[in-house]
């Protein structure tokens, strides 16, 4: 269970990292709870997030229904961390 | 504009459903996809593994006009598409000139051998770029080898629009043939782009599907890559008649708009005007047309601004209205795709049937409506429309009516 739980954040942590250097934001400014259009991560930035992840974790993530709605910069590291940790479903 | 009214007399279309426009129309009715697994060797790191590519195999038996070392695939399929119904309509045996046009589309060109051309001389150390490669690989090469094979000396444009490049290829030469600037004009658009380069990207763009192209589903995920082309041949109602020839429909109307908004991000109002412009142009109601076919790409964001403008533009009739998006059959031909889909809006409404949005599962709430689901839907209707939208904010739309009586 710890160790499921480092796991999860090591993950977060990573993820943080990336998506402030792909949608070149200031980590400090990564909050969950912050709006991501507050700090103007637009689609163009989801594009290159989304490039760095299939790099990092060899997972192709399409724009989809679930990616359009994210809010918050917790609801970008839940769907990631979900998309990173389940196989595409036919 | 003049009176003067624009008909096709004949159709031409190749895509991963095969060769015929009969044979595309039968794949759409009957909801039978060309999609297909594919891989590149030269992707190492490819995550969608599916098209509708036209194979080698496939393509070497269909090939017409064959000029070796000179064509790249995009001109081989335009061909293709161009005789048959160049063959359709007698158009020519009846000896053309300076009054019959050329005006085909092509978002990507010879996508193929910029391909080979880059691996050979980046790759392999400095290889040999084959020298043809410019003839091979211009935008313009499918529409002028079209000119040459058929002696077609009147005005030649290759309109290079990304995903709308074959609808404002029809557009325009159905406007030129009616401004009296020509008598006829072999029209369409092609595109070679199941290609290791240009698959990658559109898969790194995060449009691709990596599971099943599902248009207007709220589980869409993203788009089929197809290729193909599609030609039709289209003329004055005078010449037409004068020659005897077999008219297959009629084009009643056209419009198209620029959003002047965003580069990527559809606009709503700019695919109502398009559509609006259209029906203006064609003198009839919007409640009169009975099947829209779809741009419907599966992207999340076009298939919420496509609905949103066709709610616009069709108001309380929308509901009544039959829409599909045919691209999980033939893929999405991008500068081919509004020819391809113009032959299948032509063919619903002479056999006044809707063809099946295959692979929707449920309704989108942010969509707000459902497709025409399962199998071909009966219509009856006079006019059929297509709309063909593009990166660059550009919409295009083109209604088709019966043989005039």
């Amino acid at each position: 269970m710890r160790n499921a739980t480092n796991d999860t954040q090591k993950l977060q942590n990573e993820l943080l990292d990336l998506v402030a250097e792909e949608a070149m934001v200031d980590r400090a400014t990564l909050k969950a709870e912050a709006q991501l259009e507050d700090l103007d991560i637009a689609s163009a930035d989801f594009v290159m997030i989304l490039m760095a992840i299939e790099e990092k974790y060899d997972v192709y993530i399409s724009v989809d229904n679930e990616l359009s709605d994210l809010k918050t910069v917790q609801d970008l590291l839940d769907l990631a961390a979900k998309k990173i940790s389940e196989p595409e479903a036919e | 504009m003049s009176n003067t009214r624009v008909v096709i007399t004949g159709v031409g279309a190749f895509s991963a459903c095969g060769a015929g426009a009969e044979t595309l129309w039968q794949a759409v009715r009957d909801g039978v996809t060309g999609m297909k697994p594919k891989s590149f060797e030269r992707l190492p790191d490819q995550k969608v593994m599916h098209a509708a590519p036209i194979s080698n195999e496939m393509l070497q038996e269909h090939a017409v006009h064959v000029r070796p070392r000179m064509q790249d695939r995009v001109t081989k399929f335009a061909l293709i598409a161009a005789e048959e119904a160049m063959t359709q309509s007698g158009l020519k045996d009846a000896g053309l000139g300076d009054d019959v046009g050329v005006i085909v589309g092509s978002g990507f060109g010879g996508a193929e051998a910029l391909d080979e051309g880059y691996w050979a001389h980046y790759h392999s150390g400095g290889g040999r770029m084959d020298p043809l490669s410019i003839p091979k690989i211009m935008t313009n090469a499918a529409a002028s080898w079209i000119s040459m094979t058929y002696g077609a000396t009147g005005p030649i444009y290759c309109n290079s629009t990304a995903c709308s490049s074959a609808s404002q290829s029809i557009g325009l030469a159905y406007q030129m043939v009616k401004a009296g600037m020509m008598r006829a004009c072999i029209t369409g658009g092609t595109e070679a782009c199941v290609v290791a380069g240009v698959f990658r990207a559109w898969e790194v763009l995060r449009v691709l599907s990596p599971t099943l192209c599902r248009p207007f589903s709220r589980d869409r995920n993203g788009m089929l890559l197809g290729e193909g082309a599609g030609i039709l041949v289209i003329e004055t109602l005078e010449s037409a008649t004068a020659r005897g020839a077999n008219i297959l429909g009629e084009i009643v109307g056209y419009g198209t708009t620029s959003d002047a908004g965003d580069l990527l991000r559809p606009d709503p109002a700019g695919a109502a005007a398009s559509m609006n412009k259209a029906i203006k142009d064609a003198g009839i109601d919007p409640a009169q047309i009975g099947y829209v076919n779809a741009h419907g790409t599966a992207t999340v964001a076009n298939d919420v601004s496509e609905t949103e403008a066709m709610r616009r533009v069709f108001g309380n009739d929308f509901e009544a209205t039959a829409v599909s998006s045919t691209k999980p059959v033939h893929g999405h031909a991008l500068g081919a795709a509004g020819a391809l889909e113009a032959v299948v809006s032509i063919a619903a409404l002479r056999e006044q049937l809707a063809p099946p949005n295959i692979n929707f599962s449920e309704e989108d709430p942010k969509v707000g409506f459902v497709p025409v689901t399962g199998t071909a839907r009966p219509i009856s209707t006079s006019y059929s429309l297509s709309n063909s939208f593009a990166f660059g904010g550009i919409n295009a739309s083109l209604i088709f009516g019966h043989p005039p009586a």
